[in-house]
């Protein structure tokens, strides 16, 4: 599995395909994040953002493979593994990005809750703030992974669906990633900074369940 | 932990109500064997190829056996960002080789089929050829027990193509088994254990190969072994004639992409044969592709 990871990623950083989704997630934060601002607001805004990055960033490193390369790879490792290491390569690349922008967001924030009432270490909001990065990036990859080969083939209906999935995790209620999100916004009012333990446990288990479906239709759908 | 491949009642179809692409395949691809596969243009080969190698899952009944595999598909993409000993080093690890042997592995096979000039040019770069030749190339870095070829060797050079031809000898002869579609009948010909053809989706399976039924060229290899001494076993699987013509002196005729696999099992063997000549047959009648 390493030897496919480190394949996954040299091709993901090689091709160059990152760029896109990365320059998006980097307007995002420049549009929505100020420095001086209450840090859990702009945090819940940092990890909400990544989400449909997180989602795009799987598309690219399931489909960016050409399906003969692919199917050179799969004969030595099985296309479930295959298709799994893919998968793996997006949400590392998705965490990797969400943890720094959250260090950088928490940095560069004000300390405080709104209306600068109550103090919010920068420490503290980190310790919040990651792990509702983390599960809008599991949540995300989740999305990606359901919204493109091997569960759906045509572009025209993948994309459009990757982006109103992406949408509805991040609004509806119940959605670990909603949940994540307003538990900052709420703890930017209030002054008290929740660890979203739950949400990223239920993002986790979503994903591992979207990647199972994904690389277990790997060997049955047509090329 | 040499294992055989063995479809049982297998069918494939794309699509919950396609139409079936293959039906009723029951084929075991056992150690140390080569199997040609046979069939017109869409027929099913593909398909069948790609059961084996367990890309594909199948719609019915089973398969079993899951042997180290490679695979060379029908047109290999040249749209990858490497450069072929970049891309070939990542195979050999993916086939669980350690990162240096799989970075000379792969320096190894492209000076082989003749690219190594290629090897730190992009892929994107590299004419259809020389693509393929990485396309073969990352099939045999990793010395896998089973070798799964969808018509390899369109675009290859004459060179190349003798060369693989060499490589899949040198595999069946250490015990890994050869799958491959050919449109050339004269393509390893008189080598195949066995010979698949794919019509209206049914498989029909016919065995031999040796013997009177060898097409393509010869070579006679004439050797000298200690008195008394017997040929090594395995050397009658290999040659298609083998007559004794005194002074304790062997006259063997061998397909002449076997020729390495037969020189090496002789002077090899304990106590090890001397070799007299290497001749091509005399009735072999120009027809080398």
């Amino acid at each position: 599995m390493t030897a496919l990871l480190r394949y996954q990623s040299d091709l993901l950083l090689r091709s160059q395909r990152w760029l896109p989704p990365v320059i998006l997630y980097a307007v995002f934060l420049c549009v929505g994040v100020r420095s001086g601002e209450p840090v859990l607001d702009s945090l819940g805004y940092t990890a909400a953002a990544l989400l449909p990055v997180a989602a795009w960033l799987t598309r690219i490193c399931v489909t960016g493979e050409p399906a003969a390369a692919r199917a050179c790879v799969a004969a030595a490792r099985g296309p479930a593994r295959a298709q799994l290491a893919g998968l793996l390569t997006a949400l590392f690349a998705a965490a990797l990005l969400g943890t720094a922008a959250t260090v950088v967001v928490a940095l560069i924030s004000d300390p405080a809750s709104n209306g600068h009432r109550v103090h919010v270490a920068p420490w503290r909001a980190t310790a919040s703030g990651l792990p509702a990065a983390l599960a809008c990036a599991l949540l995300g990859a989740a999305v990606g992974a359901l919204t493109c080969r091997p569960v759906l083939r045509s572009t025209g209906r993948a994309v459009p669906a990757m982006l109103l999935g992406a949408l509805l995790a991040l609004v509806v209620a119940g959605s670990p990633a909603q949940a994540a999100v307003s538990g900052l916004v709420t703890g930017s009012r209030t002054g008290r900074a929740p660890v979203p333990v739950l949400p990223l446990v239920a993002a986790a288990l979503v994903a591992a369940a979207a990647f199972a479906v994904s690389a277990r239709l790997a060997s049955r759908r047509a090329p | 932990m040499r294992q055989e491949v063995r479809l049982t009642a297998v069918g494939r179809r794309y699509g919950l109500r396609g139409p079936w692409v293959l039906r009723g395949v029951d084929l075991g691809v056992g150690p140390g064997t080569l199997v040609r596969v046979d069939g017109a243009n869409g027929s099913g080969k593909s398909t069948l190829l790609r059961l084996l190698a367990r890309l594909d899952a199948p719609s019915e009944g089973r398969i079993s056996g899951r042997p180290r595999t490679a695979y060379v598909p029908e047109r290999f993409p040249a749209a990858l960002p490497f450069t072929p000993l970049g891309y070939l080093a990542h195979l050999g690890a993916v086939h669980g080789l350690p990162r240096e042997a799989a970075a000379r592995a792969a320096k190894t096979w492209l000076e082989r089929f003749g690219a190594e000039a290629y090897g730190r040019t992009p892929m994107a770069r590299l004419s259809k050829g020389s693509s393929q030749k990485v396309a073969v190339a990352q099939a045999l870095v990793g010395d896998p027990e089973l070798l799964v070829l969808d018509e390899a060797w369109t675009g290859l050079d004459a060179p190349a193509r003798a060369e693989l031809e060499r490589a899949v000898a040198e595999r069946t002869a250490a015990g890994g088994a050869v799958v491959f579609v050919d449109h050339d009948p004269r393509r390893l010909a008189g080598m195949p254990d066995a010979t698949c053809t794919v019509t209206g989706g049914r498989l029909e399976r016919r065995t031999g190969g040796h013997g009177a039924a060898v097409a393509g060229p010869l070579t006679v290899v004439t050797v000298q072994g200690a008195t008394g001494s017997q040929l090594p076993s395995h050397v009658s699987e290999v040659v298609v004639s083998g007559a004794e013509i005194g002074g304790g002196r062997h006259r063997l005729v061998v397909p002449a992409s076997r020729s390495d696999v037969l020189l090496r099992a002789l002077l090899t063997a304990a106590p090890p044969w001397h070799v007299v000549g290497v001749v091509p047959a005399a009735d072999d009648s120009g027809n080398r592709s």
